[in-house]
């Protein structure tokens, strides 16, 4: 007979053991006050069942409820309960909580016991799907709503940008904000390490800006980067002179606009105003003028024809220069040959 | 011959005397070469030092000429100073990529170091031609001098003849007046690269004032000559000016005139023959 109990119960499909836990957390206005407030309990089921922890039983995660209905609040759950390494479970172990300790909002959690984001603040609870599932919270196009939950000035700067009208107009690789802040190791932009920092925003924008065949979907010229390394900027900047100008400088981070948008700080009517940061007697005259110049390249204007007059010019002269040295070598060499016979 | 051989017989039966063998003739003969050569290289190694004993002794009776003014030495000094700081805190900014750019900018204590040195060197090189133009202009010798370095047909003619001097066409030598073509190519040269590198320059170097009130694309155009004409004067400066002074089988190692002023009585009859003549006519004249 206790044998026949312990098939009956093995014999359940996980489905038939939620059932008795659905009984309540099953019903849309399910819920208890707490502190004054009502505080929801309502699961959705079918999240559960979508969720790439569909096999598993609510009491899975849940381990300390025993007794269905419960009498005490269950104690609080957390990913690596069972992602951790050498669970028995099977659960996917890899580097990012590991990463994610050394992120601002892990810091911030830890020291300063602020409100900050832990894995299922960014995952979803019972509704975690795959980053290339659609529907997830951390699918490419939702992350801004996922990090605009909490970072809502950010989001309503990044609406307004040419990444996010990319993101919107079918430009998959347009970037959201992990492109830039990175996902689990986000780190601040005094980081030496971070992206943000000063020394790292060329290469973290160069990823995408300097790759030909991203930029040819979108019309953005490819070279600007490039063409940055050579500048006096991005000299200086190479060097550790960190107070040079790096992209966001001129062109803003959040809310990135083209220089056609008259909002944009890289529009020509604002030009003056955005150079004048650093470089007080900025008028209009920076707008007159490529900004991005590449002297070997005919787009360059008048700059391509100052630099082909000095490429032949030097190589004429260096060459005259080389041919009288080497005549007069031969004709010493000769003269004293004759000398000598 | 026959007096050598006798001695080297003698060296040979005296050593066979003392260790009381005879010697078969194959190695006697050998033994005899052996001491004859080792004869003449001594006899060479002495000549060679009679030699130079006798040309040290040349020099010091040599006549000199006083060819350059203390003014002039010192312009040349202070001009080649700055030019060198220029040169090796310019490149690395051009060439930043390379390793050698990234491991000087280590050494010297970063970008910002050689930034100040860079300006050092041009404020050098701008006291110096101020300097100069005053020279030119305000002083006898410094518009006697510049009358010199004018350029006239006899430069070209000059040119021409030396190529084909070069070339063995002619077997006679261009005879140069106080400046030759090569001397007074490099005088000009120098106007040329002054007026792009010290304008486009000062326009890099005040570029907060000059953003007011130029347009951005003449900053463009002042980074990129720049640029260019640095690398230009620097190949000019190494291979042609070197060459001239420094690596020319004539003055190897070094032609210290510019230093000291004077030239022997021997390079000024050969380098300057016109410049010579003259002098010794007006020499004759008093």
């Amino acid at each position: 007979m206790k044998f026949l109990i312990i098939l009956f119960l093995f014999s359940q499909t996980p489905e038939d053991q939620n059932r008795r836990c659905l009984l309540c957390h099953g019903k849309k206005d399910f819920g208890i006050m707490e502190k004054g407030e009502f505080k929801s309990l309502y699961v959705s089921y079918k999240d559960l069942k979508q969720s790439v922890h569909h096999k598993f039983t609510c009491v899975t995660c849940h381990d300390d409820v025993r007794v269905i209905p419960h009498l005490i609040k269950p104690r609080k759950i957390h990913c690596l309960q069972c992602h951790f390494e050498g669970n028995v479970i099977g659960a996917p172990v890899r580097e990012m909580p590991e990463k994610y300790k050394e992120s601002v909002h892990a810091r911030a959690k830890k020291e300063k016991g602020k409100k900050a984001p832990d894995c299922y603040d960014c995952h979803g609870i019972h509704n975690v799907r795959g980053p290339e599932d659609t529907l997830s919270t951390v699918y490419k196009e939702n992350i801004p709503e996922t990090c605009g939950q909490c970072h809502k000035k950010e989001r309503d700067g990044y609406e307004n940008s040419v990444h996010y009208k990319g993101l919107k107009e079918g430009v998959f690789e347009s970037a959201v904000c992990t492109d830039c802040h990175r996902e689990h190791d986000i780190l601040p932009p005094e980081d030496p390490r971070s992206t943000l920092n000063p020394r790292n925003v060329v290469h973290t924008c160069e990823k995408c800006h300097a790759d030909v065949k991203i930029m040819k979907k979108t019309g953005v010229p490819v070279k600007q980067v490039e063409a940055f390394k050579e500048s006096f900027h991005g000299i200086a900047l190479e060097f550790g002179v960190l107070k040079a100008a790096n992209c966001t400088s001129c062109h803003g981070y959040h809310e990135i606009l083209p220089s056609t948008d008259p909002r944009s700080p890289i529009n020509p009517a604002n030009l003056a105003k955005t150079c004048g940061k650093c470089h007080p007697n900025a008028s209009q005259n920076v707008a007159k003028g490529k900004i991005h110049v590449i002297p070997g390249e005919k787009e360059a204007g008048i700059v391509y024809y100052v630099y082909t007059f000095f490429k032949i010019f030097t190589f004429a002269v260096i060459l005259g220069l080389i041919i009288h040295i080497i005549l007069d070598l031969i004709g010493r060499f000769r003269r004293k040959e004759i000398a000598g016979e | 011959m026959q007096e050598n051989n006798n001695i080297e017989e003698k060296i040979l039966r005296e050593i066979e005397e003392e260790e009381e063998v005879v010697l078969e003739r194959k190695i006697r003969e050998k033994i005899k070469k052996e001491i004859k050569e080792k004869y003449r290289k001594e006899f060479k190694k002495i000549r060679k030092k009679i030699e130079k004993k006798k040309k040290k002794e040349k020099k010091k009776k040599e006549e000199y000429f006083v060819r350059f003014s203390l003014n002039i030495r010192l312009q040349h000094f202070f001009l080649a100073v700055g030019v060198l700081i220029l040169i090796i805190t310019g490149l690395p900014i051009k060439f930043h990529e390379a390793a050698w750019a990234k491991l000087f900018f280590k050494i010297i204590g970063g970008i910002q170091v050689s930034r100040i040195l860079h300006r050092i060197g041009a404020t050098i090189l701008i006291i110096v031609s101020v300097w100069h133009m005053v020279y030119i202009v305000f002083t006898k010798e410094g518009r006697r001098e510049f009358i010199e370095l004018l350029p006239r047909l006899k430069d070209v003619k000059d040119f021409i003849q030396n190529i084909k001097y070069f070339l063995g066409l002619t077997k006679e030598k261009p005879k140069f007046g106080r400046f030759s073509y090569i001397e007074k190519f490099d005088y000009w040269a120098v106007y040329w690269g002054m007026v792009i590198m010290v304008g486009s320059g000062t326009i890099l170097w005040f570029h907060n004032f000059f953003l007011g009130i130029l347009p951005k694309f003449i900053i463009d155009i002042a980074k990129e000559a720049h640029s260019d004409e640095a690398l230009l004067a620097t190949l000019a400066i190494v291979i042609w000016h070197w060459y001239n002074a420094h690596f020319n089988p004539e003055v190897f190692p070094f032609n210290p005139t510019i230093f000291t002023g004077k030239i022997s009585k021997e390079r000024m009859m050969k380098e300057h023959p016109l410049e010579y003549e003259k002098i010794m006519k007006e020499k004759n004249k008093k």
